[in-house]
This record gives structure tokens, sequence and C-alpha cells, in this order.
């Protein structure tokens, strides 16, 4: 899957997560604690992000993550490891 | 005060509601499986947490927000009380007051309150553990209440959870009196869960023969009958309950409208594992509350009774009151709120304690439609037809599993 394609995924389970977000505030090179997200929520966005790819990950696998292109590109890396529903 | 039940979404629909003696029971909407033999309950069908949100007036935008953000992806129970909660803290003026948030306590009276949710995620858990979400870890724990509300209305005094099955609410209502009349907080907020229960907890009442429902399984409406030779057992209701205490003193600084005044409340044990109600520790219940409020058994004017259409539990009930009120009973009016409600478990002694405050206030009964044939004739209950009748003292009970019996004694402001 294009990196491309895991972005949009992404930025619809960060609305999902902070639905009151506007949604041009969103690009990649920003983290989600500037976009309001507590650390439960950034938590959240990774398993749903998880789930809508068919991905399983231990969290630990995004500890070195800082932004959004961070998250996407360990996702991406992983997507089709395990096939997709 | 603050409510939303089957019968009414606020206060004043609630007192409409209890005035025209409409009942909330019907046939349920539930399309879980399995499917359960008892298919009759009091629910808030069609509830909507933003809607219901959409609805307040005069509310700082600012809460509004919060709230919308603290309960939109929120369990069922936790938007119930955040509904239920915001009505009572306005209602008591405390969203334009000055008090110091140490000197204001939070109790939630539930427990159990996540069952359903947790039940609806047992499935794709099986499949799935890594999916689970990490809000869970928070939203399992019956303090997420505590949480929630603390963060929402900026409470920083003493917040726990209270459980006493039935008794729950008046557990809670004890409680809370005890925080504001011991001096360790000014005002207290006591709020009964709503009782979001999964087909299993509906089962386990049936199977332990506590749930009513069966004989008038076309007739729900008719299902509920507390007191009246036909009831069979309790039925489920919904209903998330609030009101606020406040110290005299404290209240009067502000000049916040007083409603009705606690004057005892009263928790006993029967030292009893079981699910039977005794006699003994009704009675003890009802004495001590009236003799921590200082009066005598002929003062009462009303009893918001325990009847929870349960064969055993009313015949117990009767046996106590007659006990408690001997040669007064010609006088004292009674009747039963779950007959309308449902017994909304938990939350029941709240949503009673707020029926009671409205039939004070008003100075009339809420009818008692189903009791056609009084397992008792020495009691005066209400008919099928709304009463007037002044209220200066009433007593409202409330009987658990577990051998829990709690009885509250209030007075009109």
């Amino acid at each position: 899957m294009a990196t491309e394609q895991v972005y949009e995924v992404v930025k619809n389970v960060i609305m999902e997560v902070l639905p009151d977000l506007n949604p041009e505030m969103i690009s990649i090179e920003k983290n989600l604690k500037e976009l309001g997200a507590n650390s439960i929520d950034r938590m959240e966005v990774v398993t749903i992000s998880m789930e809508e790819l068919g991905i399983k990950l231990p969290l630990m696998s995004f500890a070195q993550v800082s932004n959004i292109e961070g998250l996407v590109k360990v996702l991406s890396e992983n997507v089709g490891k395990v096939e997709l529903k | 005060m603050g409510i939303v039940s089957s019968i009414g979404e606020n206060i004043s629909s609630f007192c409409n509601a209890l005035m025209k003696g409409e009942s909330g029971i019907r046939l349920s909407t539930s399309q879980k499986e399995p499917k359960i033999s008892v298919n009759i309950a009091a629910e808030l069908q069609n509830f909507s947490f933003l809607e219901l949100l959409n609805r307040f007036q005069d509310v700082p935008e600012e809460k509004l927000v919060n709230a919308k953000r603290l309960g939109r992806r929120a369990p069922f129970a936790i938007q119930a009380s955040i509904i239920s909660a915001l009505e009572a803290w306005q209602h008591a003026q405390l969203f334009q007051s000055k008090l110091q948030s140490e000197r204001i306590g939070l109790i939630v009276a539930g427990q159990n309150s996540t069952q359903n949710f947790q039940y609806d995620l047992i499935q794709k858990f099986r499949e799935n553990p890594e999916y689970l979400s990490p809000r869970y870890a928070l939203e399992f724990l019956e303090t997420n209440q505590v949480g929630v509300l603390s963060e929402l209305f900026g409470i920083n005094g003493e917040g726990l959870v209270v459980g006493g099955a039935s008794a729950t609410g008046n557990v809670g209502i004890i409680k809370g009196y005890q925080l504001v009349h011991s001096g360790f907080a000014d005002v207290c907020v006591v709020v009964g869960t709503i009782a979001d229960l999964s087909p299993m907890d509906i089962q386990g009442f049936i199977n332990i023969g506590a749930m009513g429902g069966k004989k008038y399984i076309n007739q729900p409406e008719k299902a509920c009958r507390p007191f009246d030779k036909q009831h069979e057992g309790f039925i489920y209701g919904q209903a998330s309950a609030c009101i606020i205490l406040e110290s005299l003193a404290s209240a009067s600084k502000r000049e916040a409208p007083f409603l009705a005044e606690i004057k005892g409340g009263s928790i006993n044990l029967d030292g009893n594992s079981s699910s039977d109600p005794n006699k003994n520790g009704e009675v003890k219940a009802m004495l001590s509350a009236l003799n921590q409020a200082g009066l005598s058994a002929s003062e009462v004017d009303y009893l918001n009774t325990h009847g929870s259409s349960s064969a055993l539990g009313d015949k117990t009930e009767a046996d106590a009151i007659c006990d408690v009120f001997g040669g007064h009973t010609a006088a004292l009016r009674l009747n039963a709120t779950k007959g309308l409600t449902g017994h909304c478990l938990y939350s029941a002694g709240l949503v009673e304690a707020i029926a009671t405050v409205i039939q004070m206030r008003q100075g009339f009964l809420h009818p008692n439609k189903n009791l056609e044939e009084p397992i008792c004739n020495d009691l005066k209950f209400c008919g099928a037809e709304a009463i007037n009748h002044r209220i200066d003292i009433a007593m409202s009970n409330s009987f658990g599993f577990g051998g829990i019996n709690t009885s509250i004694v209030l007075k009109r402001d």
C-alpha cells in the first residue's frame, strides 16, 4: 500500500478520535500532541490505524515515532505483512 | 436535581410523567444475542447524548464543549451520568458559584455499570485482542465516572464510588449527606449511574427468580405491579439521576435555591449474602432514620416504598412498614415509583428521592396504575389516579441483595 493511502487512513482515524479538529489542521509533519491529542488519544490513533490496516505490531514499535510522518512510515512498512481485511 | 429516565429526559418532563402516571415500561428494543425470555423493560429508548446536550440552555459554552469531548465516545453509562449531572449542577446554580473546588465532593452511586459495554466488546476481543482500545483500561473501571465528572465540573474534594445493589442510590445519598453534615465538604454531587445490563445479567436475574414480566408478556405496561397480588418480580428500568447536597451555611451564603432537607439516613446489614429480604433489618433502617431525624413515625406524611414488585420483597416491606408505623398507617400515604420507571437498580434510590422531592414540592402523589388488588389493606396506597396530598415529612426506602437495608427521611423546605 502506498504511503499516501496509509496517510489517508491515519487522517481519518485522527478525525474519529478528535472529532472537533478542523481537518485542514492535519499535516504530515505535525505531531498528534500539537493537534490536541492527549496520551490516550495518541495510543488510540495507533490502535485504530493498525486495525484499519490489518496490522498487528507491539506498541513498542512506535516508541521512536515523533510525528504523523513517522507513524505513517512504520505502518506503511508493515502493511501487507499480514493479509489486509 | 437532574434526571434522564424512561419517563422523562429532565426534571420537568419527569414531573409531568409522575403527575399523569405515565409508565416507561414497554417491549425492549434490544437486538442482542442471545434473545432473553423476558423482553420487557423501561429503557432509555432513542437516547442521543448529543441531542440531549444540545437542549441545555444557559450552560457556559466551554462546559458544553467539554461535556461533548468527554462523553461523545464514552460508554452509555457515562453519557447518561453527564446529562443528569449537568442538569443538577445547573439547577443548583453552581455554574455561577465561586465555591472552592476543594470543598466540593463527588459520590458516584453505581456498580457494574459497564457490564453491557464489556459484553459488546467480547466477540471482537476474542478475535483480535490487539485492537482493544487503550481507553478500555479507563472505561471498565467504575471510577471512570469519578474522573469524567470531576474533570467536567472542576471538583477537587473527596470523590468515590459506592455500591449497595438495589439500594446503591440511597447509599450514595447517605454517604453524601454524611460528608456534608460532618463538614468534610460544603457541597456534594451524588450521581446514580444507569444500569446498562447485558443479556447475561438479565438472564441471571431471571434464573434467580427476581425478575417479573412473564404473566403480562403481551401487556408490558401491566407487568410491574408493586404491592398487587399479581406481582411476580421486578421489571428492569434505566435512568441516571443526580442530586446536589449542600450545607445550609453554604447554600444560604450563595443564596442558592433549597428544595428539601435530608433529616436522616440509615444503612444496616442483615448479615446475609443471599437475595432474600428481612423484615427486622428493614424495620431497623426506618426506625434508625427517624431517630436520626428526631421525628416519630406519626410525623411522616408519605412513604416512597422500595416496592420492586417482587412477591416476597413487597410482602416483607409491607409488614415492616406496619410494624414501624403501627396506628399511624391510616394517615400515611404510599406509592411505588418503580411501577412507572421500572427498577433502575443503582440509581433507583436517587430516582425515588427526586420523585419524593417533586411530590413534596408540588403537593401530590403519583398513581400506582397496576395496584388493583393490594396485598395489604392496612396501607393507604395512592390508586390509579394522582391525588393531591400535602407532604411535609417523607421517607424513602431502598433494599438490596446481600441484606442491605436503607431508609432516608426528607423534609420539605
